[in-house]
């Protein structure tokens, strides 16, 4: 019986906190999507600049390490019992690469756009017996050309 | 290439339905499949159970009774005890089984029918026994579960989940312990039709032994001492069901013509055990 | 909307590019493939069961990022990129990622 007190307020635990980071996270990252709007990152490897008007170019790269709450671990293990689309990581992996991106974008600094984006993305965490702990690392890199006017 | 910054309105990558909405319906979902797997396999498990052979059921229950039946230091009630009980079993119960009875000292009123023929008699139950004939009835009426292997139907359930949640979450969980701890008390409880049935046969090899019934409610009738049953407390008349047994032998007592007789007293060896009543 | 692993579309110009669109799955299997896939295990094969799971997760990925592409306005996506990862036991993930444009 105790057991199932404990799980159930871990369970709550998770679901509060979670929603909770989980909203701010996307605050945060819709108001520096907006703010850093004009700034393109494509995963094309030219956008027709001329050679000798590019000043300089430079490696750029972002990454993310977010990991699940509770209560999305146990909805992904009902989930796998009965297929279907995993609902409740799908913003986990939508906040990891836009944070990615965006940590990209910040180093980039000034540059007018970022060609040759890639972005990576892998599992992390302790993959002990039956339990993976969901962490996911998105890394996105490219290189950042600025352009004199 | 021109540049025009735009933005999707919505996000495209995630689902927009509310998560304790999904874990209802998931959660739901295996809950409703737990509960038919359960009961398809206890129907199951009810049509099996009258083809099990003795030997197979000497070897299951090994499994689950060792923890419950030692060596016990009351020889004497025991093998008077065993005594009474193959006397009725000799002419009147007749059962392919080897009854083995083991006296456990416990302030419990009540005895027990365990799988693979081992029944359990509480020294409780031994001091609110007023004569003979009593005690016969009590016995009796767990040789009627024996006679009807009711103790396989709840034996058989709980193997069946075992097995299905060792599949599903792997040997050694917690469910499992809990089956375990949880089968002392639910499985082995039987279905009030399992329970009148034991009583009739308990009736009639009373009738077939000693020429009539009298006592044999007696201890139905008998209002516990302190006022607590306890967890066992069915044996009391405080308990509702009781009073349906007791009206339901007695009706059957009237229905064949039972003669009224004289009880006998306990066996010596059971009577220094007994309190006055 | 016309989708291309290169740089361009063949015949056609671009003529303005809105940056990176995405799409993204986490599908699970269910139990019912689950043991079929351990019993293919002893006799070896196509998995076909799963081989369906990927290809639908790739489908619902490359469906999304149309119609992220299409919010914003535009009719092709370039150099279009795939990446796969396991995130959660028993879950495939995919993502696909380009470049969003109009063309001509």
């Amino acid at each position: 019986m105790i057991d199932l007190i404990v799980f159930l307020s871990l369970l709550a635990l998770g679901y509060g906190a979670g929603t909770w980071a989980e909203k701010r996270h996307y605050r945060s990252i819709a108001e520096r999507e907006g703010a850093m709007i004009d700034m393109p990152a494509v995963t094309l490897k030219s956008v027709d600049i001329p050679e000798h008007k590019i000043r300089s170019a430079q490696l750029v790269y972002g990454s993310a390490v977010i990991s699940v709450d509770y209560f999305k671990r146990i909805l992904a293990s009902l989930r796998n019992i009965f297929g279907g689309n995993v609902k409740s990581y799908e913003s986990l992996l939508d906040r990891a690469r836009r944070e990615a991106l965006l940590r990209m974008k910040e180093m980039a600094g000034d540059a007018t756009v970022i060609v040759n984006v890639r972005i990576e993305t892998a599992a992390i965490g302790k993959q002990s017996r039956r339990k993976n702990i969901a962490c996911l690392e998105a890394m996105a890199y490219g290189t950042a050309l600025t352009v004199e006017k | 290439m021109k540049f025009t910054p735009r933005q999707p309105g919505i996000n495209v990558n995630v689902t927009p339905t509310h998560p304790l909405k999904e874990l209802a319906i998931l959660a739901g979902g295996l809950l409703t499949i737990v509960v038919g797997v359960y009961l398809a396999l206890g129907l199951a498990v009810d049509l099996m159970v009258p083809r099990l052979s003795m030997e197979l059921e000497k070897k299951l229950a090994g499994a689950f009774i060792g923890r419950l039946v030692e060596t016990d230091p009351v020889a004497d009630t025991t093998r008077s005890l065993q005594a009474l009980v193959d006397r009725l079993q000799d002419r009147c119960a007749p059962l392919p089984y080897t009854i083995t009875v083991h006296v456990k000292e416990s302030d419990a009123v009540n005895a027990a029918a365990l799988p693979g023929g081992h029944m359990v008699v509480f020294t409780g139950l031994l001091a609110e026994m007023a004569s003979e004939n009593e005690l016969a009835f009590v016995l009796a009426h767990e040789l009627g579960h024996y006679a009807h292997r009711d103790h396989l139907r709840g034996l058989g359930r709980a193997l069946v989940l075992m097995t299905a949640s060792t599949v599903l979450l792997g040997a050694d969980n917690s469910i499992n312990s809990m089956i375990g701890q949880g089968m002392v008390l639910t499985e082995l409880s039987f279905s009030r039709k399992q329970e009148t049935q034991a009583d009739e046969f308990a009736l009639e090899t009373l009738f077939c032994h000693y020429g009539h019934v009298t006592d044999a409610t007696s201890f139905f009738s008998k209002i516990p001492k302190d006022g607590d049953p306890g967890r066992f407390g069915h044996y009391f008349a405080s308990h509702p069901e009781n009073r349906r047994r007791i009206g339901h032998l007695e009706d059957l007592a009237r229905e064949r013509g039972y003669p009224p007789g004289k009880p006998l007293p306990l066996p010596a060896d059971l009577v220094s055990k007994s309190k006055p009543s | 909307m016309i989708i291309t692993n290169i740089e361009s579309v063949p015949g056609k110009t671009v003529l303005e590019h809105f940056g990176l669109v995405s799409g993204s799955t986490i599908r699970a299997k269910h139990i019912g493939r689950d043991i079929m896939a351990s019993l293919k295990n002893l006799v070896g094969g196509e998995l076909k069961g799963y081989t369906q799971l990927l290809q639908e997760s790739r489908q619902q990925a490359m469906e999304r990022m149309i119609e992220e592409a299409r919010l914003m306005g535009a009719n092709a996506i370039v150099n279009v990129r795939f990446s796969t990862s396991s995130v959660a036991q028993g879950a495939a993930e995919l993502y696909a990622y380009g470049t969003a444009v109009r063309v001509e």
